[in-house]
C-alpha cells in the first residue's frame, strides 16, 4: 500500500517536472529567461499573504471539480460535466442568495445544501441514463453542460438581472456570500472564502467514503471490475447513479464556491473552465482525494501567478496562457508516465537489482501470460 | 498520506519564502518612469473592437511619450479575476491602468481605494460598489461614449447610400452600449426615411442579440439567414459574432451578391476586404476609444489628469461618428451625413438613448 | 548441431527471491520438450529470459550453438523463437489474415497485399494441418481456432522454436486432441517445441523429454516414455501425490437445488439453454459435463441470478428464487466459484482483504453502520488464508493481481466455502492449476459434500467430473442429454453423450 502511494507520488512529481520543463522550453523559444519566468510565476502565486489567499481561492473550485472527476472515475465513469454541474450549483446558490433574506449562518447552510443537490441532480440524469439505457456518460454530461448553460442564460436575465445589465445577476448580498470579513482581512483583502474550508471538508469526506465505508467499497468494486461486483451481488446500476450524484454534488459545491464565494454575481454565457480543468487536476492527483487537493493548489499557483509573470517579463499574455496550459497538460500525462513506469523500474532493477520486483513481475505476467 | 501532504506543503512554503525576497527586490528595481498597464476585457487583444481600440491608444501614447506599456489578460471575467490582474500590474510598477468595459466597474471601485497612488481609467463604466451608485475617486476617470449618436450617424449614412431595401441588426450581449448602438441606428434610419427621402425597412425579426461576443459561427449563421430574407446590410455590434457576419458578407460578395455590413467601435473597413481594395464594410459606427485612451495618458503626463470626473465622448467633442474616409459611400452621401452630424453637434437633432417605441 | 536452444546455468534473482538458480534447459531440434513445475517454480521467469523480457544475472543462452544476448522480444523473434501465449493477443474484429499480418504487412506499394498473405496462410495451414480459415473474423471462430491462429502467427514469422504456454487450459477435450496432433506435425516438420504445463497426462501423451523445476532449481530432465506420471508428479511437488480423491459412499439427502424447465438466452440473444431440469441433493456432488459453450455458462448464470430466465424456475431449499437478486440468493446460502477468476472471481486491483469480503462486506462484524471494520476484515482474511493455504508475499494486503493463479483460485475457493453455503456451485474450480493445488481444492470440495452440502460441479475436464461426482449430468446444445451414476459409467460413455449422443442409442 505504502509502496503504491510512493509510486503515485513520484509519478505526479515527475509529471509536474515534465510540465515545467515543457513550459521552460516554450519560454526559451519565445526568447525569455525560464528561470526568471518561473520565479515570477511562483512568487506571483505565493509572494505575500494576499496572493496566497488568492491562490487558494483560485484552487477552491478546482478542488471540487477535481474531486468530482476523481470520484466518478473510481466507479469507472468519466464525468466531463463538471462545468454544467458547477453552473447549476452556482445557480441554486445565486437564486437562494438573491431570494431569501435570512441570517447568514442559516442562509449559507441552505445555499450549500441546495448547490450540492443541484449538482447531484445534474449528475443523476447522466447516471440514470447510463445505468438504464447504457447511454455513454461523456456524451450525456456534455449535453447536460449545455442545458445548464442555457438554463442560466434564461433564468438569470429573466428573474435576477442587475439593475442595468442583462448579462449578469444582481450582486450577491453579504449574507449569502461565502466571503467572510475575518478571512478576507486575515489574507489582506484576498478572495479566499469559506469555500476553501468547505473544499477541505469535502476532500476529507470523499476520502473517508472511499476508504472506510461500504458505499466506497461498492463504488470502487463497480469501477474496478463491474462483472465481479455483479457476481458478488452489488447492484452496479445503483452505484453508477449514486456515484454520478456524488460527483455532481462535489462539482455543484464548486459552483457555490465559485459563484457566491470567489465571484460576487453570476454571469451568463460562460461555461466555467474549472469544470474541464477538473479532469487535469484529477489526472495529476492520481484520482485520490488528497492528490486532487495538492494538484488543485498547484494549478491555483499557476493560474494566479501567471499574471505577475506576465507583468514582470516580456512574455505576451497569449504565450503565457500557452505556457500554463502546457504545464497543466503535461502534468496531466501522469497516466502515460505510469505506463512507462514499469518499464523504467524494470530497467533500474536490471541494473541495480534493488528495485521492487512487484511491478516488474506484473509486467511479465501481462506479457507472458502468467505461465507459472 | 499526511506525510505526503506535509512534504509538498513544506516545499511550497520554502519556495515561497525564497521567492518572496526576489519578488520584493525586483519590485523595487523598476520604479521611476510612468508605466502604463491595461487589463483586457473578455476576448482577445486583437478583437478589432474594444480591447484593440484601447490598446492602440495605449501603444500610441507609449510611442509618442516614451512610456513602458503592458497588457494583461485575466483568466475569467469576475471581479476577482480583474482585481488579480490589476494587482499584478500594480506590483510590477504599472501605476496607470486602463480597463475597457463595464465589467470592470466593481473592480475599479475597489482598486481606486486599495491602490491610492495609482491612476485608473475605466471605459464604458462607472466605479460602484455593486449598487450602481457611481463613486469616482480622485485617482479615477470614467469614460462614456454616446453610442446612440454613433449608431444614428451610421444609420443615416447607410440609408442614404442604399436608398431602399431592408436592414438588419446583430448585437452581442444585450448590454447598454450594444443596445444604444441599436436604438441609435434605428433612429438614424427613421430620420433618413422621414427627412431625406429614403425607403429603408427594419423588420423586428431582423433585430437580434446573439448572446455572446465570441461565437463567430453563430454570427455567420445569423447573417446568412438575414441575407436570405432579403436584408441588404447588417449593422453588427457584436465583437467576434460580428466577424462571423463579415465573413458571410465577404463570401456572398465574392459570389456576386450585393450585401453589406456596418462595422462597429473602430473603422472595420480593413476587416471587410475581400478582393484587392474592395471591402464589404459600408461604413462603421465608431467610438474614438483610441483617442480617449491616448488623451487620458497624455493628460497624466502633463499633470492634467481629470481625476474624479465622468467624461462623455459624443458628437460635440467628435468622440463618436463614422470614419473620415468611407470608400463605399458616395461623396454626396458623405457630405449629407456631415450636415446631419453638424445638426447633432449643435443639438438640433437629439438622439434618444432609451428604447422607447423602437424594436427591442 | 545437437541442440537448437541451450539455456546454461541460468540464474535470476529478484530482491529476496532467487527465481532461477543454475537452471539448464537444452532443446533438441524437432523435439517436444515439456517444462513442468508448480506455480511460482520459476517457469515463467525462465521463459521470460528466453523471450528477452529479462536479462539473466548469470549463465548463457546459445541458439544453434551460437551464444546470443536476447535484449528484447524482437531479438527473440529474429532468432526464430515464438511464443503462443495463454491469453491470446488477437484483434477481435479483424480477420485471421489481418491478425497474422499485423506488424509485418506485405505491401504492394502502399496497398496491403491481402491475397498474397492469405495464400501463404492457406499453404501453411495445409502443411501443418492447422485448418485455419484466413478470411474468418476472430470474433466468429472458436477458442481452439484462435489458438491455431496464434500458432500460425509464429509460423508465418518463420519461428523454429515454439513456446506453448499452458496451451490446453482453454480447450475442450476434442480440441486438445487436435492440438496434440498439430504439435506432433510441427515436430515432424522439424520445429522444436517447449511446452509449459502442469498436466502430466498431456506430457505423457506428447512430450519427448521433460524438465522438472521446483523452487527455481532443476529437479531433473527425464525421458517421458520411461517415466511414470506419478514419478513426474513427485519430482514436481517433492512428495507423493494421490490422484484418486478419497471419497466414502454417502446417502444423498433432501433436494437443495431444483431447476425446472429452465430456458434462457445466451449472449447472442439465441436460446442457449432449453427446457433444462436438474436436481442437486444435500450430500452429493452433481457433475455437469459438456463441451464448452453448450449452455453451462447460461445455466450457472441463471441459477446464480446473473442472467434472466426466459422460462421455468429455480428453487433453492424449496423456495422459488427465480426472480430474486444475486444478493438475496447469496444470503440464502448459495455460493459460486466462477469459471473466470479474473473476470468474475476477483477484483484484481483490490487487496486480498478486500476480495475476501466481496460478498460479506456489508454484514457485521465486517461492517457496521456502513463503515468497514478493517481490523475484523484482516483477521478474517488471515484466517481464511491460513485455512486454505493461500500464499502471498505481502500477506493480506497484497493486491489480488500479484498472486499466482493457484493462490488466486485458492483464495476464491476459500472465500466461497467459508460462507458455509448449502449449495456450492463450482465452475472449473481447478482451471490452469498445478496438481498440488488441484488435489487440495478437490479435497475441499469433497469435504463440503461430506458435511452434507449440495455441490454442483461444472467442468470441462472429464477426469475432474469422473473423480469427484456422485452423479453426472451431461449438457449438449443447451439441453440435458442425460444423468448417470458416476460409478456406473466411464469416459467413453460420457464422451459420447457430450457429443450429443443419447444414452443407449449406441449400445
Amino acid at each position: 500500500m505504502k509502496k503504491e502511494m510512493r509510486k503515485e507520488y513520484t509519478i505526479a512529481l515527475v509529471a509536474v517536472g515534465l510540465g515545467l520543463l515543457a513550459g521552460a522550453l516554450l519560454m526559451l523559444v519565445t526568447g525569455n529567461n525560464p528561470i526568471l519566468g518561473f520565479i515570477y510565476l511562483i512568487s506571483g502565486g505565493l509572494m505575500n499573504i494576499e496572493r496566497i489567499g488568492n491562490t487558494l481561492a483560485t484552487a477552491t473550485p478546482l478542488i471540487f471539480t477535481g474531486l468530482s472527476v476523481a470520484f466518478a472515475f473510481k466507479t469507472g465513469l468519466f464525468n466531463i460535466g463538471g462545468a454544467g454541474q458547477m453552473l447549476i450549483g452556482g445557480l441554486c446558490a445565486t437564486v437562494i442568495g438573491l431570494t431569501l433574506n435570512w441570517p447568514k449562518p442559516l442562509l449559507l447552510t441552505v445555499i450549500i445544501i441546495a448547490s450540492a443537490l443541484g449538482g447531484a441532480l445534474w449528475g443523476l440524469v447522466p447516471g440514470w441514463l447510463k445505468a438504464k439505457f447504457n447511454v455513454h456518460e461523456v456524451v450525456c454530461t456534455i449535453m447536460m453542460n449545455w442545458i445548464a448553460y442555457w438554463s442560466v442564460y434564461y433564468i438569470i436575465p429573466a428573474y435576477f438581472k442587475g439593475a442595468y445589465l442583462e448579462t449578469e445577476s444582481r450582486r450577491i448580498p453579504e449574507a449569502a456570500s461565502l466571503k467572510v470579513g475575518w478571512l478576507t482581512d486575515l489574507f489582506r483583502g484576498s478572495y479566499i472564502n469559506l469555500g476553501f474550508f468547505l473544499a477541505i471538508i469535502a476532500v476529507v469526506v470523499i476520502a473517508y467514503i472511499l476508504e472506510r465505508t461500504t458505499l466506497g467499497y461498492e463504488l470502487k468494486a463497480v469501477g474496478l471490475n463491474r462483472y465481479a461486483a455483479e457476481y458478488a451481488g452489488i447492484q452496479s446500476n445503483r452505484n453508477i447513479i449514486l456515484s454520478m450524484m456524488i460527483a455532481g454534488a462535489c462539482a455543484g459545491l464548486g459552483g457555490a464556491a465559485f459563484y457566491v464565494g470567489y465571484a460576487s454575481n453570476m454571469q451568463i454565457g460562460v461555461l466555467p473552465s474549472q469544470g474541464f480543468d477538473g479532469v487535469a487536476v484529477s489526472l495529476l492527483g492520481a484520482n485520490s482525494p488528497w492528490g486532487v487537493f495538492m494538484a488543485a493548489i498547484f494549478f491555483g499557483v499557476l493560474h494566479s501567478g501567471k499574471g505577475f509573470m506576465n507583468a514582470m517579463t516580456q512574455v505576451p499574455p497569449e504565450i503565457a496562457d500557452s505556457i500554463i496550459a502546457t504545464i497543466i497538460y503535461f502534468s496531466a500525462t501522469s497516466v502515460l508516465i505510469e505506463k512507462y513506469w514499469g518499464r523504467l523500474q524494470k530497467r533500474l532493477a536490471e541494473k541495480e537489482k534493488t528495485g521492487p520486483p512487484l511491478v516488474a513481475e506484473e509486467e511479465i505476467k501481462e506479457k507472458v501470460g502468467g505461465a507459472s | 498520506m499526511v506525510k505526503k501532504v506535509l512534504v509538498v506543503l513544506v516545499i511550497l512554503v520554502v519556495a515561497a519564502l525564497i521567492l518572496f525576497n526576489v519578488g520584493e527586490k525586483t519590485g523595487v528595481l523598476k520604479k521611476g518612469r510612468l508605466k502604463i498597464g491595461m487589463v483586457t476585457d473578455a476576448g482577445t487583444i486583437d478583437d478589432k473592437s474594444f480591447n484593440q481600440g484601447t490598446w492602440e491608444g495605449v501603444k500610441q501614447a507609449g510611442e509618442d511619450l516614451g512610456l513602458e506599456i503592458k497588457y494583461l489578460k485575466p483568466a475569467g471575467t469576475t471581479e476577482a479575476d480583474y482585481m488579480k490582474e490589476i494587482g499584478n500590474l500594480y506590483d510590477a510598477g504599472f501605476k496607470f491602468i486602463v480597463c475597457p468595459g463595464f465589467k470592470f466597474e466593481t473592480a475599479i471601485f475597489q482598486a481606486q481605494d486599495k491602490y491610492p497612488d495609482a491612476k485608473f481609467v475605466i471605459i464604458d463604466g462607472n466605479p460602484h460598489a455593486g449598487d450602481y451608485v457611481p463613486v469616482v475617486k480622485e485617482n479615477t476617470v470614467s469614460i462614456f461614449f454616446a453610442e446612440h449618436e454613433s449608431g444614428f450617424v451610421a444609420g443615416v449614412a447607410t440609408a442614404l447610400q442604399l436608398k431602399e431595401g431592408e436592414l438588419g441588426y446583430i448585437g452581442g450581449m444585450e448590454i447598454p452600449a450594444v443596445q444604444k448602438f441599436n436604438w441609435g441606428f434605428q433612429q438614424g434610419v427613421k430620420y433618413a426615411n422621414e427627412n431625406l427621402g429614403t425607403k429603408m425597412v427594419i423588420r423586428p425579426e431582423n433585430v437580434i442579440y446573439q448572446g455572446s461576443f465570441d461565437n463567430v459561427a453563430a454570427g455567420q449563421q445569423l447573417a446568412a439567414q438575414m441575407y436570405d430574407r432579403g436584408v441588404k446590410a447588417i449593422f453588427a455590434a457584436a465583437g467576434g459574432v460580428g466577424i462571423g457576419a463579415i465573413n458571410e458578407a465577404k463570401s456572398r460578395m465574392k459570389a456576386g451578391e450585393e450585401v453589406w455590413v456596418i462595422g462597429v467601435d473602430v473603422d472595420q473597413y480593413a476587416e471587410g476586404i475581400y478582393d484587392g481594395e474592395k471591402s464589404i464594410i459600408l461604413t462603421s459606427a465608431m467610438k474614438q476609444i483610441k483617442k480617449a485612451t491616448y488623451d487620458m495618458i497624455k493628460f497624466e503626463t502633463e499633470g492634467k489628469f481629470p481625476g474624479g470626473q465622468i467624461l462623455t465622448f459624443d458628437a460635440t467633442n467628435d468622440g463618436v461618428g463614422i470614419p473620415e474616409n468611407n470608400p463605399n459611400l458616395s461623396a454626396a452621401v458623405e457630405s449629407k451625413v456631415a450636415e446631419v452630424y453638424a445638426k447633432l453637434k449643435s443639438g438640433e437633432i437629439v438622439v434618444a438613448d432609451v428604447q422607447g417605441d423602437l424594436i427591442r | 548441431m545437437e541442440y537448437v536452444v541451450e539455456m546454461l546455468k541460468i540464474r535470476k534473482e529478484f530482491p529476496g527471491v532467487v527465481a532461477n538458480d543454475d537452471i539448464t534447459l537444452q532443446l533438441k531440434p524437432g523435439e517436444i520438450h515439456a517444462l513442468l513445475g508448480e506455480n511460482g517454480a520459476g517457469k515463467s521467469t525462465l521463459m521470460s529470459i528466453l523471450f528477452g523480457l529479462y536479462q539473466p544475472d548469470a549463465g548463457m543462452i546459445k541458439v544453434r550453438g551460437q551464444e546470443v544476448k536476447i535484449n528484447d522480444p524482437n531479438v527473440a523473434n529474429e532468432l526464430g523463437i515464438g511464443m503462443v501465449h495463454q491469453h491470446f493477443k488477437l484483434v477481435h474484429n479483424f480477420t485471421v489474415t489481418e491478425n497474422i499480418m499485423l506488424g509485418m504487412e506485405m505491401t504492394k506499394g502502399l496497398v496491403i497485399n491481402h491475397t498474397a498473405a492469405a495464400e501463404k496462410i492457406r499453404e501453411l495451414s495445409k502443411r501443418y494441418g492447422l485448418n485455419v480459415d484466413p478470411d474468418a473474423k476472430i470474433e466468429d471462430i472458436s477458442v481452439g481456432m484462435q489458438q491455431r491462429v496464434e500458432i500460425m502467427k509464429m509460423l508465418y514469422r518463420d519461428a523454429e522454436v515454439l513456446i506453448f504456454d499452458e496451451p490446453t487450459s482453454v480447450l475442450t477435450p476434442q480440441e486438445i486432441n487436435d492440438l496434440i496432433g498439430i504439435m506432433r506435425n510441427l515436430a515432424k516438420e522439424g520445429k522444436s517445441i517447449i511446452l509449459i504445463t502442469h498436466k502430466l497426462k498431456e506430457i505423457k501423451a506428447i512430450a519427448d523429454r521433460c524438465t522438472v523445476i521446483r523452487r527455481g532449481r532443476v529437479v531433473g530432465t527425464v525421458e517421458v516414455a520411461s517415466t511414470s506420471e506419478e514419478e513426474m508428479a513427485r519430482m514436481m511437488v517433492g512428495r507423493e501425490i494421490r490422484f484418486a480423491v478419497e471419497k466414502t459412499q454417502r446417502e444423498a439427502g433432501a433436494v437443495v437445488l431444483q431447476v425446472e424447465n429452465l430456458s434462457a438466452l445466451n449472449n447472442r440473444k439465441v436460446m442457449g439453454l432449453k427446457n433444462f431440469s436438474l436436481q442437486v441433493r444435500a450430500g452429493e456432488i452433481l457433475g455437469l459435463a459438456g463441451v464448452e459453450g453448450n449452455g453451462q455458462a447460461e445455466l450457472v448464470e441463471v441459477i446464480t441470478g446473473l442472467r434472466k430466465a426466459e422460462d421455468g424456475r429455480v428453487m433453492l431449499k424449496g423456495t422459488d428464487i427465480t426472480n430474486l437478486s444475486v444478493r438475496e440468493r447469496i444470503r440464502m446460502g448459495m455460493s459460486h466459484i466462477p469459471s473466470d477468476r479474473h473476470k468474475h472471481g476477483l477484483i484484481l486491483d483490490y487487496t486480498l482483504e478486500e476480495n475476501m469480503i466481496l460478498k460479506i462486506y456489508d454484514e457485521p462484524p465486517y461492517a457496521e453502520k456502513g463503515l468497514l471494520n478493517r481490523e475484523t476484515i484482516r483477521k478474517h482474511t488471515e484466517r481464511v488464508m491460513q485455512e486454505f493455504d493461500v500464499r502471498s508475499g505481502q500477506g493480506s494486503l497484497a493486491l489480488a493481481r500479484s498472486l499466482s493463479g493457484g493462490n488466486q483460485q485458492k483464495a476464491i475457493v476459500g472465500r466461497e466455502i467459508d460462507i458455509d453455503p448449502d449449495l456450492l456451485i463450482a465452475v472449473q474450480p481447478t482451471r490452469g492449476l498445478d496438481v498440488g493445488a488441484i488435489e487440495y481444492i478437490h479435497k475441499r470440495i469433497v469435504e463440503q459434500r461430506d458435511k452434507g452440502k449440495a455441490v454442483l460441479l461444472v467442468s470441462l475436464e472429464l477426469d475432474e467430473i469422473l473423480t469427484l461426482s456422485d452423479r453426472i449430468a451431461v449438457i449438449y446444445n443447451g439441453e440435458l442429454i442425460g444423468i448417470v451414476e458416476a460409478q456406473a459409467t466411464n469416459e467413453q460413455e460420457i464422451g459420447l453423450m457430450m457429443a450429443g449422443v443419447q444414452r443407449g442409442e449406441t449400445a
